[in-house]
């Protein structure tokens, strides 16, 4: 933890923060690789909500090439080995992540980030 | 085929719900027989395979055992009856099927005497397979239902043979599920805190949000996480996320709820933990999940809160304010923004609206939602219902002059709704005319829910 998977799916929400905000860029990341149960049905599900630039991009970062860089019309059982490799096996324990538009940073500590925002900083 | 279920003695308001919710999660359905009524511990139902009937027993929670039903009456006599007329259901144990006979009673014990009476009056059935107590073929059982007394003292054995109501049947299976109650028992679990809720109500929560493998499923409150392991151990993947990340983590590492889940082998399941507001959380689009399935911070014992101040800093106060801000000293890392209140009304309605924008179509938001028993009225929940979402279970968990009502809530609409803002709202100055049960509902507690004068 932080999951890619989570990864994919948070972005900066800090007031007036709407655009460009979105995939933070992880810094200092502190990477394990933990193995984790398969699951087909949970791997399809989640397919049309991924950002797949950004789950690239980001898995590059962190040292994984292993996805195709357009997003597949056709899952087939090499793909879904990797994507669940990508999403589910790659955690950051320690590290920030960064919006790239206002450089808000998110601290993340024993694989947990703190999104909370402070008052002023609520839309 | 027809079913005979027996139902532990617990959380009667849940059985149904329970038993519908595990039927639609297994795609099969449930013809209730005669007038099914839940406050009854004995249930007779009709299902299309037994495979349906061994998943009530594998499944609910408040499932005691499960038989096959071989006859019901309110004597003897018609039950009797009603026996030997299905006796295509039972010859094929006559010529040599070893067995053992049950007569049991509901709030009643019958002596001993009687219940070797009652098992010799079914003579007539002519079983020629030995009696065996320990490991029989089959297990008969004869169920006797009486009133509650409730606190009327008599003595033991007073009323014999006054039973309301009689069952016969065959043992299909006794129900496993309860074992998952003493698994989950918080007190043995790695990591817990005082809002840990207990093991059977969360096993029920998770049977209510239909949690199987390959589900994504949140707890916007996760706290310690009660609800995320019986979820997960159902096989879904849970995200959980909590204003206090201390809450999640207590001490040391690795972080509390992980520990817990390692112990019972479900960690890989908890996907991911976050520290944020729910009411200004940072995911960036709706539809993910399966199901939401939360105990919503409502004043007792972790009050309600959000980020915000329950007064505006003065313009020059706020300057100086962000000033230090921005530039942070070591020693007050990390930064904890300042909370204010939230009123339980507005929080139950800003949890369906952001339900209905992070639920897939067909999901599922089950939440507690704490309730003064003598005040609720229907109205209370479908105040904060909106568009598209529907109440599927409502089940009292009832402490006397307060209670708690297991919400269940079905997203049927496929319509992606844009994010919900949620603004803080009045709650006093409501432009509704009905006031729920639940609103204020810290004040009423601590106010021992006296009646309250205008
Ligand atoms: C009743 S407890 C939930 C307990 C949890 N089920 C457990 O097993 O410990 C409510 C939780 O909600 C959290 N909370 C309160 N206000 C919140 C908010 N605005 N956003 C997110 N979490 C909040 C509290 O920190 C607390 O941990
Ligand atoms: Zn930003």
């Amino acid at each position: 933890m932080v999951r890619l998977i989570t990864h994919n799916l948070l972005a900066c929400h800090a007031k007036g923060c709407t655009s460009n905000n979105f995939p933070l860029r992880f810094e200092n990341a502190r990477v394990e690789l933990r193995e984790a149960e398969f699951n087909g049905d949970f791997l399809q599900g989640f397919l049309p909500k991924i950002e797949w630039n950004a789950l690239v991009d980001t898995a590059k970062q962190l040292g994984d090439t292993s996805l195709p860089p357009e997003q597949p019309e056709m899952t087939d059982d090499e793909f879904l080995k990797n994507l669940h490799h990508v999403l589910m096996e790659i955690h950051v324990e320690e590290g920030v992540m960064i919006c790239p538009n206002c450089s808000r940073n998110y601290p993340i500590s024993n694989g947990i980030p703190n999104m909370l925002l402070a008052d002023y900083e609520i839309a | 085929m027809r079913y005979l279920v027996v139902f532990a003695q617990a959380h009667n308001d849940f059985r149904l719900p329970e038993l519908c919710s595990v039927a639609e999660l297994h795609a099969f359905t449930i013809d209730f027989y005669g007038t099914c009524d839940p406050t009854r511990p004995y249930m007779v139902l009709d299902l299309a395979e037994e495979a349906h009937a061994q998943i009530l027993a594998r499944r609910c929670i408040l499932v005691k055992s499960v038989y096959e039903y071989y006859a019901d009456g309110s004597s003897y006599d018609q039950l009797h009856e009603l026996t030997r007329a299905n006796r295509g259901q039972w010859e094929k144990y006559i010529p040599d099927t070893s067995f053992r006979f049950n007569v049991t009673a509901y709030n009643h014990k019958i002596p001993q005497s009687r219940q070797r009476c009652v098992v010799e009056s079914f003579a007539y059935m002519g079983f020629l397979g030995k009696i065996d107590m320990k490991h029989p073929d089959i297990v008969l059982a004869c169920f006797e239902e009486y009133l509650d007394r409730h606190e009327t003292t008599r003595a033991k054995y007073d009323g014999d043979g006054d039973f309301i109501h009689l069952y016969f049947g065959k043992l299909l299976e006794e129900g496993s599920a309860r074992s998952l109650i003493s698994k989950f028992d918080v007190k043995k679990r790695a990591y817990f805190g005082n809002t840990s809720m207990e093991a059977e109500v969360s096993l029920l929560m998770a049977n209510q949000s239909l949690a199987s493998p390959g589900k994504f499923i949140y707890d916007p409150f996760m706290g310690t996480g009660s609800m995320a392991y019986p979820t997960a151990h159902f096989g879904a993947f849970v995200f959980g996320s909590d204003i206090d990340g201390r809450q999640m983590r207590g001490k040391g590492n690795p972080p509390g709820v992980l520990r817990a889940a390692a112990q019972y082998g479900i960690d890989s399941r908890i996907v991911d933990l976050c520290t944020f507001d729910v009411t200004n959380h940072p995911l960036r689009c709706g539809g993910l999940f399966d199901a939401i399935v939360t105990d919503p911070p409502y004043g007792v014992r972790a009050g309600a809160k959000r980020i915000g101040r329950k007064q505006e800093l003065s313009p020059a106060r706020m300057e100086s304010y962000m000033e230090h801000r921005q530039n942070p000293q070591p020693d007050d890392q990390p930064y904890i923004p300042p909370t204010k209140p939230y009123e339980l009304s507005s929080l139950v309605a800003d949890l369906v609206l952001l339900a209905r924008y992070l639920l897939k179509c067909g999901g599922r938001l089950v939440f507690f939602l704490p309730t003064v028993t003598e005040d609720y009225s229907e109205l209370d929940v479908h105040q904060f219902l909106c568009e598209g979402m529907e109440v599927v279970g409502n089940s009292l968990q009832d402490f006397g002059s307060w209670g708690r009502r297991l919400i269940t809530i079905k997203k049927v609409t496929d319509i992606q709704n844009a994010a919900p803002i949620l603004h803080d709202r009045d709650s006093s100055a409501s432009d509704l005319d009905h006031t729920p049960a639940h609103q204020h509902f810290r004040d009423k507690y601590f106010q021992g829910f006296k009646q309250r004068s205008a």
